[in-house]
């Protein structure tokens, strides 16, 4: 039964490495373009692109949902699995960041910071295995950063709407334009930085192919029959960089995600003026019931 | 063109890619936040009932001990009550036996006395026999004739006890 879990959950990255030696062509030379599509659905706004980030987004969801099965699969309390050594360590380790660097009253974030997590440091190391990484289209990553920003507006809602608009005006009103910029910038610098970084890394990867080929082709040329077309140069090479750019980049700019997303949003939510608010709404609700109580009194 | 181009903004993508984190969110709630939480839950309470468990039976040895201490404390007092009261009736024996055996001793005495005594008076009706008998034969030479035997008989017993007497 758990090997069949963790088999479900290597399955859907097979399946992705399936389709895309089936359906993508392949490109030679040096071609930097998005993702294939494979088809498109109508739909108003320019209709829906299914692609390979797309596609590829969703294998990883069910990799992850049956790499979650595998982890808490038959959970003990004593004699534990190495299983379950790694799932209570990814609980906690999740939960000590979220308590270290938002306190104790947004505990309920660690599901949602390993979710971007597990789902960005995922996507990204898809490279590893040839497939296009869905973090390097700006669609996927802007939905999270949107997703972060409306979290970061709620939680700068919570302390009332009065609190929410005074917050532009500070430190000074005239710097509100300024402010409203800020906010707005948010998301698209968090996309923009994920989604850049992670291009970046396979650009630069593929740029650098290409540089060794040529560089192979100048000096093996020589060399008679398919000898001088092989790119001796890119044997070893790339796979170094590789690890800076998939493995490295892949997993930092998860964690600096995650992490902006935490600063974000309890740096945004006004943790003082919540708990006065709250304060005096409990007085104000006790103070009712007893001029409800006093007025029955009177009867 | 089959590709997309390097940033091509669609709204449906950024959408769908929403909801993806939405349901990965779910997913890791429900699938590995929740089930690790209440393991965790459940061993915290299994630990703190061991706890409890080793606590109370710390309590229990320890008043075990302290009864077994108890009684072996009353043992020992017992033990030295026997020791005496042992010591007692050895003694009250030994009085008993002494008393005993003093009496016998002065019994036999007694005994060696009262035959002592007899064989003593026997003695002396012997010889006083012995003397009667020899006197009348003496006494029959010496006259010549029989002398009446009871008168004769009486005649030395008065004249021994007079000797006896006069002893």
């Amino acid at each position: 039964m758990t090997i069949l879990y963790l088999i479900l959950s290597i399955l859907p990255i097979v399946a992705g490495v399936i389709i895309k030696v089936m359906y993508v062509p392949v490109s030679d030379g040096i071609s930097i373009t998005g993702a294939h599509v494979f088809f498109t659905i109508d739909l108003p706004l320019g209709g829906l692109p299914v692609s390979e980030a797309q596609v590829n987004s969703w294998l990883v969801l069910i990799s992850l949902f049956f790499f979650c099965k595998f982890l808490t699969h038959d959970l003990k309390t004593r004699n534990i699995s190495v299983r379950q050594v790694i799932a209570e360590w990814l609980v906690k380790s999740v939960e000590g960041l979220v308590r270290s660097n938002m306190g104790e009253f947004f505990m309920g974030f660690g599901h949602y910071i390993a979710a971007i997590m597990g789902l960005s440091a995922c996507s990204s190391l898809l490279t590893l295995v040839g497939l296009f990484p869905p973090t390097s289209d700006i669609n996927i990553v802007g939905g999270w950063a949107i997703m972060t920003f409306i979290l970061i507006t709620y939680y700068k809602f919570k302390a009332g709407p009065w609190i929410y608009i005074r917050s532009f005006g500070e430190p000074v009103p005239f710097l509100a334009p300024l402010n409203i910029i800020g906010e707005v910038a948010t998301p698209i610098s968090m996309a923009f930085r994920h989604y850049g970084n992670v291009l970046s890394g396979s650009i630069i990867s593929v740029l650098i192919a290409a540089l060794l080929t040529n560089v192979s082709k100048l000096i093996f040329g020589a060399l008679p029959g398919i000898l001088g077309d092989f790119p001796f140069l890119r044997v070893g090479l790339p796979a170094v960089l590789s690890v800076y750019f998939d493995l490295f980049s892949g997993c930092l700019q998860a964690f600096i995600f995650a992490m902006l997303t935490m600063l974000y949003v309890s740096g945004g939510f006004p943790e003082d003026e919540y708990f006065k608010r709250k304060r005096l709404k409990e007085a104000k609700k006790n103070n009712n019931s007893q001029v409800i109580k006093n007025t029955n009194g009177g009867i | 063109m089959n590709n997309l181009d390097i940033i091509s903004v669609n709204i449906w993508q950024i959408l769908i890619s929403l909801l993806n984190l939405v349901i990965l969110f779910l997913i890791l709630k429900r699938f590995l936040f929740k089930p690790v939480k209440k393991m965790l839950a459940q061993r915290e309470a299994e630990i703190t009932g061991e706890y409890e468990k080793a606590a109370k039976a710390n309590d229990e040895a320890n008043e075990l001990k302290a009864s077994w201490e108890d009684r072996m404390q009353t043992a020992e007092q017992k033990a030295d009550e026997i020791i005496r009261e042992a010591a007692d009736k050895a003694e009250r024996r030994n009085e008993v036996m002494l008393y005993e055996s003093r009496e016998k001793a002065e019994s036999i005495i007694r005994k060696a006395k009262a035959e002592a005594e007899r064989d003593k008076a026997d003695a002396k009706e012997y010889i006083r026999k012995e003397i009667i008998d020899v006197s009348e034969a003496m006494s029959e030479q010496v006259l010549g004739r029989e002398i009446n035997m009871d008168d004769h008989r009486d005649l030395i017993d008065s004249f021994i006890d007079n000797l006896e007497s006069g002893v």
